[in-house]
This record gives structure tokens, C-alpha cells and sequence, in this order.
């Protein structure tokens, strides 16, 4: 391995082997990038301090019952809560996940279990494309396609989220079916079973570990998007509502609401809105991690 | 164990899909029980006096009237659009705006004022401006709050030397409206290089969205001012500028003021259109950036059962909660006007 | 994938002999699979489209001019994507310029220089600040930042770097720096995470042999690491790029909402996302909403551009990797990383 574009080495004295006079001057330069490298290391975990340490500590004085249980108050008046926005989340991701998850996990089975692989290939890479869509170009066309000529409703919004879950799903669910051994496949159908019930009770059920991860992760991410629900679901009640032919409350278009107001009330609650969040979004993030964490060990032993 | 997490996860999302059909399967659903909801959207400036409404109206009729308030620009657009029940917007339709909404009234139904907020340590409040120092701060060509123009203004009071920084909205605004309207009426210049609309190009300044967001804009820069509706200057106790009136006074802004200036309409044009920024010295108490705010609704409304009470009521009982927002009540021949309107709504 | 299933036509399956369900499983899972597989193309097909669609009428209305026009004007209806495409270009480019070396660096320090029980905190403390919703981070912005940015950081840098025109307006709370650091704090997770995959697939042998001929650890870096992961660190910016592109609610709330090209990074600005979050839904006329679709195209087509790009080089990096064995944490890790 040569030092491209370096000085020839004055006689007797190869730049890698120790005891060179450059020695001194490298190893400064080295210290000098490790320490560059590791600054910046902590300039990252201190930068995320200080988020979650502003969101803790302002956030922290906003939350009591109230909070969770009642409707923001009427215009001027202090007190209430988020309840209509942690329903309306809650249902929201519900309700785009039983579309998602379904169909993002049909899509992986096919590009991994039946699909040519040119074929699978090209699902994959139009699934990379609508995963590069930026959310708000998602909000856009949900709104064309379903509020114009109706109402803001909860299915729109849903649809909009599920939109950005489907490729989360699809991808996780493809690269953790592929990872199930061919010995298990090839063990069944030499056993006579039929190919739809080796993928549905051997395959699937292997990989369902991952499959859940994928989901939950699809979940986290959709849990705190906002720009797809600003023009499909943003126009709600402030009473809690179950109803998903109106449009809902949620925590991430609260928030949003909240941040530009004016009053140190509503910038508190905001703050804790964003700790819920925060909250939901790490637990989420963790039990995928478990949950694959738990996988791979099955994965392991199944070899 | 893995089965009886995907069971878990499988559970939680029926039973999520459960309490959805379950919601939807009486069709309206808001949990006080009510029988029927109206859903509208638009002007900032009107909402402080819907969400009193809110309570109330459904109190009394078990109607639930859902309020988004996104800005008159908005409720434009929506009602265009026809995903709301009924639009708000402080800005009267333009032509082609009638045009492209096919089939829209609208009905003037609450009265308030956009004012001149600022935010500037060292000063007292009601410093005095005037409509061409306004069109000279927006065009960035006053900087700082000690120019000669505005110390002029107010003699005896020392003025910092802080940077202006002029907030303006930038989600479509019938309160940009409204001041742009004035600022036209009193500025040639103003009128042909920006012109007044819900949105218009202002040459400096940061845009903010809501009157909420102007607000929040102004209480964290010290050396703001910008354009809000009454209401939110009332809730967060901002720092006011007087304007100088056509007549030389600087009525303070507020119901007296407001209805001084109502009082100069003469007559509602057919289309309701009724504007009174920069009322002539015949009212020498008017506030001068007075404006009605409209319910835009379509002529052939598909709930133009549920609609048209909600109306009735917000134009008579409604008015009543709006004096301590600062709301001046409806002039009778506005009232006269809007009932013609509502009777002439069917689906 | 495995071919045909065997040939036997009594089957002995797991449960007994075959039935209606087993002689129809197969063509019925294929084929609600296959239905999935195309319902989801449709849907793709189906967005570009009707986003096109919708930008129609300013499309015919402004042609081609619309890219480069420095203009927003409800009132007099002229409409263009001029200031948007610099707010977007310069507020990406600047946000990747600075995460990008810092990601690396950060990826570097995971591993290779942390002691081995520090990297799993560390890393999972960075992919936390990936989860955090980009609302939250605008809401820090608009109460914590902004405010130091207009009393504290901006009249600094006016003061020490004022010479430069991008230093050089006065003080605002809104603007284009702030958005740029927000977006740099989206972004540095996004690729720090990529990078590290990458340079956990240098082959040991290669560093192991520049020490062992008495490298130090920078130049090791610099002669291994650096050369043999450059794709993967490309690839992993340009996938931060695309997400930085395409965010619209942290910019919209601390960019200040202002149409028009100033020199200077104090300045209130917009970008192509942002001003359609805020725009959209209170439009002046049907030509305004379109112009805003139109917006939304132009956006579309540069994301995507990117994405692609990013996953082309990726994947190379990608094959390479799995020739080396397969790592399943990348999935999870990209999948994360298309945030």
C-alpha cells in the first residue's frame, strides 16, 4: 500500500516504519483526528441532550391527568389537554397500519417467495421511490384524491400514513424473509407440502419476529409525521371523536398548532405533546430492536 | 411466544378498527352525544369568538360545529372546494373567487379590527403611528424604532434604537387583507407595487402562520410589530400602537371604536360586501383597520337544515359573546341584510 | 425462486391428503400476492401522476420559465419556483456540508474509536435523534433556537465573519440558518448510521495489515477505510440529501416564510416544502394551487432523483457487503434510515 502523492522517503527511513523523524508529526496528526472524531461524536449526543433535555424539563410541568384526559380549552382559557389528540394518533396509526402492515408484508412475501428476481427487483426499486416521496408530496395527493369534493376524514389520513408505512413494511418484511434458511424451505416441500403452506406456516412464522419489527418501525415513523396529515386530517374536533368520516386530532399537527402560538400555556403544552411523543416513538424503536434482537437469536438456532 | 405477540399486535388492531366502526356507525360521533356536526374552517381572526360559540351552540341545539382555523385564505379555498360545510374568511370574495367557487354567499357575521402589535423593551404602550409611517416600516424603509418619523409621532417619549422587524402572515389572511386594504387606501404607491389581498408579496419582514403565529413571532423578537387580530392582542396583553384616523385622532382600538367606524356603511351591497378600513373624518373616534369577517356558504348547501339555524343564531344570540373579545356588535342593517341571505339558502 | 413445487399427485402433506385449499392455496397465494405487489405500482404511478396532473393548469399556464422565476405574487398571479429551489438548494447543501464530515467522523469514533462498551449507547443515542419527529425538532427551534440565534449566534458570526455576504444581513430569529441547522441535525443521523454499516464492511485483513506496517490509526483511516468505503459515503449523503430535500414542517417553522434570494443566511427564506406545507390549504385562486403542485413536481423529481441515486450506490455497496457475508442489521439500519 503506497502513501500516493507523498515525498520520496529519504534513504533508509520508510515513512510506516517506526523511529522515522516524521514520526512525531503523524502521531500528532493522528491524535489530532481522533480527537476531531470523537468531538464530534459528543457533539451529536450532546446536541440530542439538549433537545430531549429542553422537551424533559419544559415538558415535565405541563403533564398532569388533565393532560391525557381532556379537550383543549375553548380560545383564552387556561387548563385541558390533548385526549382528542392522543385518540385521534392512536386510531390514525391503527388504522394505517391494519392497511400497511397487510399489504407491505404480502408485497415482501411476493419479491421474496414468487417473484422473478428482474421482477422483484423492479418492485423493490419503485418501493425505494415511494419511500424517497417527501411526506408532504403524500399529503398532496391524498387530498386530490380523497378530501377534494368530501370532507377531511380519518381514512384520509390513514391512507396518507399508510402510503409511507407500505415500503418500510415491504423492504424489512423482503431482507427478513430472504434471510430464512433454504434448508427450511427445501425440508418442507421435500416433505410434500404444498409451496402456499411452506411460506404461510414455516417461512412466515420464522420471520415473524422481523415482520413485527418491521412494522413497529414502520409505526414509529408514522407516529410523528405531521405534513401528510395537515391537508387530510387537520380540521378536527376538539372533543375526543371516534369517528373516522371526520377528520382527527393528533399529537404531531397539535404540536405543530401549538409551537406557533403565543402563550407560554399553549408552548407548555406543546412541550409535553412532544414528550409524549418522544416517548411513544422510543418505546416503539426499542421493542422493534427486542423484538429483532430476539429474532436473530431464532434465526441463529434454526441453522 | 413470537405467536403470542403477533396475536397481541393483531388484537390491538382490531380492537382499534372495532372502536372505529363503532364510531362511525352512529353517524356522528363527538362523545357529548350529539345528534349532528358542521364542519368549517378559516379565519383566525373569528375563531376566538367560534370556540365560544362552540360550547354553546351545542349546548342548545346538540349540534357539534367543528372549527379549523387555518386562515381566510383557507376557508376560501375549503368552501371552494367544498371539503368544508361553511368557510370564514375576514376578506371578501374578488370576483374571480366567485367565480371559481360556483355558487357561494357570503354572510358578514362578526365585527372586529385587525391592529398594529409590537413588541419593544423600553417603550410604553400606545406609541402613535400613522398609515404612511406604517407603508414606510413595511417597505423596510424605516429600520429602527428611533427614526425621525416615528419620534415625531410621539414627542416626550424616548424611543430605542432596536431594529424594526415587520411580521406579516404567511398563510392566506383576511387580517393581510384588511391591513393591506388600509395601507392601499392610504398609500398610491402601496396599491400599484403590492396591492391588498389574502397574500401578497411584502418586500421585507418574516411571514408567520395564524394570527397565533404573528403573535408568537412579536412576544419573542424584541423589536417586532406586526398586524393580529384584536382578540389575541386582548389574550396576550401585546403592546398597541394608535393609528392616526382619517379625522387626526388615535382612537384606541376597541368596540367603541369599531362601531364608530360600522356606523359610516351606508347601505350592503348585494353581494354583502361591506368594507370600512379607513373610514372618511365624518366618524372622528373610527379605528381605522375595522373589518367585518364573513361565513361563506354555498347557496345550494347540502345541510343547509343544520346550517342555516347556526347562522341565525351566531348573527343574533352569537353576537352576545362577543363583546369580551373585543367583538363590536352587528350593525341592524347588516343583520337585515345576512337574514335575506340565509333565507335565500337551500339545498 | 425454488422452482416447481414436487411432483407427486396425492401429495402426503404435513395434515393428511390433498385437498380443495391445497391445489388452490398455491395459485390463490400467488396470486394475492402478486395483486399486492401491483396495487402497490399503481399507487406509485398513481402519485407522480395526480401531482402532475394537479400542476397542470400552471404548467401550461408558466411553462418551463416557472423553474427560475424569482417571484410569488397572489395578486398579480405571477407565480414561480425560483426562490424555492435556492431556500431548498442552499439549505440542503449547506445542512449535508456540515453533517456530512461530522457523520463520518461520528461513524469513525463507532468503529474505530470507541472502547467497545461506549459504541452501543453511543450509537443507539444517535439513532434516537433520527426518531425524533421533525414537529418536535421545529418546536425546539422556534422556542429554544431561534431566539439565541437572534440575540446570541447571528450577531457573533456578523461580527467575526460579516465580511462575507452570507454573514452579513442583520439579525433575525427566522431564516435560512436556522433551517440549516435543524436540517443538519436530521441529517447527521441519517448518514452516520449508513456510513457506519459501510465501514463495518471493511475487510480486517486490509486494516489490519496498514498497522501492522506501522500506520498510525488516522492513516489507516485515510489509505483504507476512506478509499474502500467511498461509494457507501457517498451513497449514505446523498440518502441524507433526499431526506433534507423533502422536509417541510421543521423548515417551514423557522424559516420565516419569505419569497425572494438575499445573499445573506440571516435572511428570512422559504423552500419547496415549506412553502407548500404553508401555502396550500389557503391558496388565493385555482392557478396559485397549481403553481403549488407545480412546486410539489419540482420537489418530487429532486427527491427522487436523489433517492435513486443514493440507492444505486448503496446497493453496490450492498452487494459487495453480502459477498462478505450476510448482515441483516443493514436492513433494519436503512430501513431507518429512509427516514
Amino acid at each position: 500500500m503506497s502513501t500516493a502523492g507523498a515525498a520520496p522517503p529519504p534513504p533508509g527511513a520508510h515513512p510506516l516504519l517506526a523511529g522515522s523523524p516524521g514520526l512525531r508529526r503523524r502521531k500528532l496528526v493522528n491524535r489530532t483526528m481522533e480527537s476531531t472524531a470523537t468531538l464530534a461524536a459528543l457533539i451529536a449526543v450532546a446536541v440530542l441532550a439538549i433537545v430531549i433535555a429542553s422537551v424533559l424539563i419544559k415538558g415535565v410541568s405541563a403533564i398532569n391527568l388533565d393532560f391525557f384526559i381532556k379537550s383543549p380549552a375553548p380560545f383564552g382559557q387556561s387548563g385541558g389537554g390533548i385526549a382528542n389528540s392522543i385518540v385521534g394518533t392512536a386510531l390514525l396509526v391503527a388504522m394505517a397500519s391494519v392497511l400497511a402492515v397487510p399489504v407491505g408484508i404480502l408485497v415482501g412475501i411476493h419479491t421474496s417467495e414468487f417473484a422473478r428476481p428482474s421482477v422483484a427487483s423492479s418492485i423493490r426499486f419503485a418501493l425505494d421511490i415511494l419511500n424517497g416521496v417527501p411526506t408532504i408530496v403524500t399529503g398532496i395527493f391524498v387530498f386530490g384524491l380523497l378530501v377534494v369534493g368530501h370532507v377531511q376524514s380519518g381514512y384520509a389520513g390513514a391512507f396518507a400514513l399508510a402510503i409511507i408505512m407500505l415500503p418500510i413494511v415491504a423492504r424489512s418484511a423482503h431482507e427478513v424473509l430472504s434471510l430464512v434458511p433454504s434448508s427450511l424451505r427445501e425440508a418442507s416441500l421435500a416433505l410434500g407440502v404444498r409451496r402456499w403452506r411452506t411460506v404461510l406456516t414455516i417461512v412466515v412464522p420464522t420471520a415473524a419476529s422481523g415482520l413485527v419489527t418491521g412494522a413497529l418501525l414502520a409505526v414509529a415513523r408514522v407516529a410523528g409525521e405531521t405534513a401528510p396529515l395537515l391537508f387530510t386530517s387537520s380540521i378536527a374536533s376538539n372533543l375526543v371523536s371516534t369517528n373516522p368520516s371526520q377528520a382527527f386530532a393528533s399529537i404531531p399537527v397539535s404540536i405543530f398548532t401549538l409551537s406557533e402560538e403565543a402563550s407560554p400555556a399553549a408552548h407548555a403544552q406543546a412541550w409535553a405533546a412532544a414528550l409524549l411523543l418522544i416517548f411513544l416513538v422510543v418505546l416503539l424503536n426499542v421493542l422493534a430492536r427486542s423484538v429483532f434482537g430476539r429474532s436473530q437469536a431464532r434465526i441463529g438456532r434454526t441453522r | 411466544m413470537i405467536k403470542n405477540k403477533t396475536a397481541a399486535l393483531a388484537g390491538c388492531a382490531a380492537l382499534a378498527l372495532g372502536l372505529a366502526a363503532c364510531g362511525s356507525s352512529n353517524s356522528s360521533s363527538p362523545s357529548t352525544g350529539s345528534v349532528d356536526t358542521l364542519v368549517g374552517a378559516g379565519s383566525t381572526l373569528v375563531a376566538p369568538l367560534v370556540s365560544e360559540w362552540q360550547p354553546e351552540y351545542d349546548k342548545k341545539t346538540k349540534v357539534a360545529v367543528t372549527y379549523g382555523a387555518i386562515g381566510s385564505g383557507g376557508g376560501i379555498a375549503q368552501i371552494t372546494a367544498r371539503t368544508v360545510d361553511f368557510g370564514a374568511s375576514d376578506a371578501p370574495l374578488s370576483e374571480d373567487q366567485f367565480k371559481e367557487a360556483k355558487g357561494v354567499v357570503q354572510i358578514p357575521w362578526a365585527l372586529a379590527a385587525t391592529v398594529v402589535a409590537y413588541h419593544l423593551e423600553g417603550a410604553p404602550n400606545q406609541l402613535k403611528l400613522t398609515g404612511p409611517v406604517l407603508v414606510e416600516i413595511y417597505k423596510g424603509k424605516i429600520t429602527t424604532w428611533n427614526a425621525p418619523q416615528i419620534a415625531a409621532l410621539n414627542p416626550g417619549v424616548t424611543l430605542p434604537a432596536t431594529k424594526i422587524t415587520p411580521i406579516h402572515r404567511s398563510d392566506g389572511s383576511g387580517d393581510t387583507f384588511a391591513f393591506t386594504n388600509y395601507l392601499s387606501h392610504i398609500s398610491p404607491e402601496w396599491s400599484s407595487q403590492i396591492g391588498h389581498a389574502t397574500e401578497v408579496t411584502f418586500p421585507v419582514g418574516i411571514g408567520a402562520k395564524g394570527n397565533s403565529g404573528v403573535g408568537g413571532a412579536i412576544s419573542s423578537t424584541n423589536g417586532a410589530i406586526g398586524y393580529i387580530a384584536i382578540a389575541y392582542v386582548l389574550e396576550n396583553k401585546f403592546d398597541y400602537a394608535l393609528i392616526k384616523n382619517a379625522a387626526g385622532n388615535y382612537p384606541v382600538p376597541g368596540i367603541p371604536s369599531i362601531s364608530a367606524a360600522a356606523k359610516t356603511l351606508t347601505s350592503v351591497p348585494a353581494n354583502n360586501e361591506v368594507s370600512i378600513v379607513d373610514p372618511p373624518a365624518s366618524a372622528p373616534q373610527a379605528y381605522p383597520i375595522s373589518t367585518f369577517t364573513y361565513a361563506l356558504v354555498p347557496e345550494k348547501a347540502p345541510k343547509a337544515s343544520t346550517l342555516k339555524p347556526f347562522l341565525k343564531w351566531a348573527i343574533t344570540e352569537g353576537q352576545t359573546f362577543g363583546p369580551k373579545l373585543d367583538f363590536a356588535p352587528l350593525p341592524e342593517q347588516v343583520v337585515k341584510a345576512d337574514e335575506a341571505t340565509i333565507e335565500k339558502i337551500g339545498s | 425462486m425454488l422452482g416447481r413445487e414436487p411432483a407427486p399427485r396425492r401429495a402426503l402433506t404435513l395434515r393428511g391428503r390433498a385437498g380443495v385449499a391445497d391445489r388452490l392455496g398455491d395459485p390463490g397465494l400467488r396470486l394475492l400476492t402478486w395483486l399486492a405487489s401491483g396495487a402497490s405500482m399503481v399507487l406509485i404511478a398513481l402519485l407522480v401522476y395526480k401531482v402532475f396532473d394537479q400542476a397542470g393548469e400552471s404548467i401550461s399556464h408558466f411553462g418551463l420559465g416557472f423553474v427560475t422565476a424569482n417571484v410569488w405574487n397572489p395578486v398579480t398571479r405571477r407565480f414561480g419556483a425560483g426562490s424555492f429551489i435556492y431556500g431548498t438548494a442552499v439549505s440542503s447543501l449547506i445542512a449535508l456540508l456540515i453533517a456530512g464530515p461530522m457523520a463520518i467522523a461520528i461513524a469513525l469514533f463507532l468503529t474505530e474509536l470507541a472502547p467497545l462498551r461506549v459504541r452501543r449507547p453511543v450509537a443507539t443515542l444517535v439513532e434516537l435523534l433520527a426518531a425524533i419527529p421533525s414537529v418536535v425538532l421545529g418546536l425546539w427551534g422556534i422556542i429554544v433556537m431561534a431566539p439565541f440565534l437572534n440575540n446570541t449566534l447571528e450577531p457573533a458570526l456578523r461580527s467575526l465573519l460579516g465580511w462575507m455576504p452570507l454573514f452579513a444581513g442583520s439579525a433575525s430569529p427566522f431564516g435560512l440558518l436556522p433551517a440549516i441547522l435543524i436540517l443538519t441535525i436530521m441529517t447527521v443521523p441519517i448518514v452516520a448510521a449508513v456510513t457506519r454499516e459501510v465501514f463495518q464492511t471493511v475487510p480486517t485483513e486490509l486494516k489490519e495489515s496498514a498497522l501492522a506496517l506501522g500506520s498510525t490509526r488516522w492513516e489507516m483511516v485515510r489509505m483504507v477505510i476512506l478509499p474502500y468505503a467511498k461509494s457507501g459515503i457517498v451513497g449514505a449523503s446523498i440518502l441524507g440529501l433526499g431526506r433534507a430535500l423533502g422536509e417541510a414542517i421543521a423548515v417551514t417553522q423557522v424559516i420565516g416564510d419569505e419569497t425572494g434570494i438575499h445573499a445573506s443566511l440571516f435572511a428570512p427564506a422559504d423552500t419547496l416544502a415549506s412553502r407548500v406545507a404553508s401555502t396550500y390549504q389557503g391558496a388565493t385562486s385555482t392557478l396559485e394551487i397549481s403553481s403549488l403542485a407545480y412546486l410539489s413536481a419540482i420537489l418530487l423529481v429532486f427527491a427522487l432523483i436523489a433517492n435513486a441515486i443514493a440507492r444505486l450506490i448503496v446497493r453496490r455497496s450492498t452487494l459487495r457487503m453480502r459477498a462478505a457475508g450476510p448482515r441483516p442489521g443493514l436492513a433494519v439500519t436503512v430501513a431507518e434510515a429512509q427516514a
